[in-house]
């Protein structure tokens, strides 16, 4: 019931081959469909036909983000919501969207907008439903990570969007990072029982922080690594952990500036959680547990 | 009926020696012993919330007294009460702590597997070793494999079909995998509720039997150094460490000192409710619970409890 998990991010990139290139050799996704403007891709594991998608435009920045809810009538219920909250609903038709059928949208208070899509066209995995290998070995290119995680968006007022993914949408919150006063400055909300789907952090509205690919182990961390500075890609931060959410980590950024994240571990929230607090003293090591500290370009580049 | 079954909550074993299995399952499993009554030990992975994951209980006899899954919302117990009694199942209510200390309220029914399962909604929750402001991701001094929390459980029915029926028909579970006999029966089944592989699993053997229980281990690093642990204490160990065919998952297999087989695991996939479920052929069933080894060892097909 309600909304299941982060179906797809989509992007803006002003070189749509560099964009596509990158994503596919050296992120490892595959290239499921393009038009004109447009390249769509996913995961090795994924079944659903895309999880990211890129469109030209002179200028970076998120187009929408994208949640897949688990039944039909989950859309005419959270549309009901969104609108009594004050939100204007589009309902976008099967067919008009490349490779899903029905779906809403509507802008949100912090700024981006979002997307619910129940019906997306099943492609399948790289892998047999019949006695499959545990991995596809002969296309393991690039970081190969089996899915996509979750993102997170800025927003100028972290409390009040919060506040609207929680009440209206049903996200809940497993951890928080609070100011001086008090007042959240950073918000960490799941709907798939892992630490995070969605996140918020303190910034300018409609701002895309990152996304975040699923990698198996902090082996498979470390790999990535590897294969990041083997192609020459800019590391943000990392390998390390989070003091929040627990994960671990790297940060980096694809060839036109959006910060991309690969991440794993984590714990396994029931709903009725106790949400962890963060204090702003502390924020250095909820971030980046092993540092103790922020860079700038973490707290100001974002796209 | 509100979000159903979550996830295992615990399950209750039979030792003959309650002291002998809580010390393996304190020092060598390394669970956090919440509570103690006459003939029973309480017991629950570091991480876990919940007053108990696992309950130790003095018995002349080894194997699965109980299981207990946990479920959402509070309405979800009236919910399946009333739909397992409409389909012939008798069900027995429980008020809050009256199964055991710290306990929620409960419903408990046999299935047609023979086993005991139990639904409960609002476990007295002790909290996770960190404190909720500020945490360190794991507390410093956990004692042998320290596992986070309990993951799945795996267990033999004469009719695995007939179980897959009853656990996903009446009780919502969906099939994520299936090893299928050359007859077209199952010979296994793996079914879920947490959109992870498998949250119980059944495989062909004696009604109300216990294959295994299983703790989960954060990555194939932890499943080497369980096995460390295992063998420094002289524990014998079943199988492993290797990959499963069927759940991509890690696992180590060994023996608890009644008997019990325990598993530690890891890995796995994510699984949307629309899935489609895997299915394994009988002639792959080797390379289906043990990808690397190809074959399953005669103890892994006949020995439970």
């Amino acid at each position: 019931m309600g909304i299941l998990r982060l179906s797809h991010v989509d992007i803006k990139v002003p070189d749509l081959d560099l964009a596509a290139a990158y994503y596919t050799e050296v992120i490892g996704m595959l290239e499921v469909e393009r038009t004109d403007d447009q390249v769509f891709l996913k995961c090795w594991d994924e079944q659903d036909h895309h999880s990211l998608a890129l469109r030209y435009d002179p200028r970076v920045g998120l187009d929408r983000m994208s949640f897949k809810v688990e039944h039909e009538d989950d859309l005419a219920e959270l549309e009901k919501a969104v609108e009594t909250y004050g939100y204007a609903v589009e309902r976008i038709s099967d067919g008009e969207a490349v490779g899903q059928g029905e779906s809403i949208r509507f802008d949100t208070p912090s700024g981006q907008e979002m997307e619910l899509v129940h019906e997306v066209t099943r492609v399948g995995g790289l892998l047999p439903k019949v006695n499959p290998h545990p991995v596809p070995e002969a296309m393991m290119k690039g970081i190969a990570p089996p899915r996509m995680d979750h993102l997170l968006v800025t927003a100028e007022e972290v409390g009040e969007a919060t506040k609207f993914y929680m009440d209206v949408l049903g996200f809940r919150l497993t951890e928080q990072l609070l100011d001086g006063d008090g007042h959240q400055i950073g918000t960490w909300m799941e709907r798939s029982h892992s630490p995070h789907d969605l996140a918020v952090v303190s910034g300018v509205n409609g701002g895309l922080h990152h996304f975040a690919y699923w990698l198996d182990d902090w082996d498979h961390v470390r790999k990535a690594a590897d294969i990041l500075a083997y192609n020459a890609i800019q590391i943000d931060v990392g390998p390390t952990r989070h003091g929040i959410t627990r994960g671990e980590t790297i940060y980096f950024f694809d060839p036109l500036g959006t910060r991309n994240e690969v991440f794993t571990g984590g714990y396994r929230p029931d709903p009725d959680f106790p949400t962890i607090t963060w204090t702003e003293d502390n924020i250095g090591k909820a971030i980046f547990y092993y540092e103790g500290e922020l860079n700038d370009r973490f707290m100001k580049v974002h796209t | 009926m509100s979000g159903g079954i979550l996830r295992l909550s615990h399950v209750e074993i039979r030792v003959p020696d309650l002291e002998l299995a809580t010390a393996y399952y304190a020092e060598v499993v390394g669970l956090v012993e919440t509570a103690r009554e006459p003939g029973r030990v309480f017991l629950k992975g570091w991480d876990e919330h919940q007053h108990h994951s696992v309950i130790l209980t003095d018995a002349p006899t080894y194997g699965l007294e109980h299981m207990g899954f946990k479920v959402e919302d509070a309405d979800d117990l009236a919910h399946y009460e009333t739909r397992l009694e409409t389909a012939g199942v008798s069900v027995e209510r429980f008020a809050r702590g009256a199964l055991a200390p710290g306990h929620g309220d409960a419903i408990r029914f046999r299935a047609p597997t023979g086993h005991l399962v139990e639904l409960v909604h609002g476990m007295e929750q002790v909290g996770n070793m960190l404190p909720l402001n500020n945490p360190p991701p794991e507390p410093l001094g956990l004692v042998g494999m320290h596992p986070p929390r309990i993951d799945h459980v795996f267990l033999t029915a004469e009719d695995v079909d007939d179980a897959t029926r009853f656990f996903s028909e009446l009780l919502d579970f969906r099939l994520a995998e299936q090893i299928l006999g050359d007859d077209g029966h199952q010979l296994a089944s793996f079914l879920e509720r947490t959109h992870t592989p498998h949250d119980v699993a059944f495989i062909t053997g004696p009604q109300g039997g216990l294959h295994h229980f299983a703790f989960w281990l954060d990555d194939w690093n932890q499943v080497r150094r369980a096995a460390d642990i295992c063998s420094y204490h002289g524990i014998d160990i079943d199988a492993g460490p290797t990959r499963h065919g069927a759940t991509r998952g890690y696992g180590l297999y060994f023996f608890d000192p009644a008997g019990n087989r325990n598993e530690v695991y890891t890995g796995g996939y994510w699984v949307d409710p629309d899935a489609d479920p895997i299915t394994w052929t009988e002639s792959e069933m080797g390379r289906a619970i043990f990808y690397y080894e190809g074959v399953v060892n005669q103890r892994f097909l006949t020995v439970h409890s």
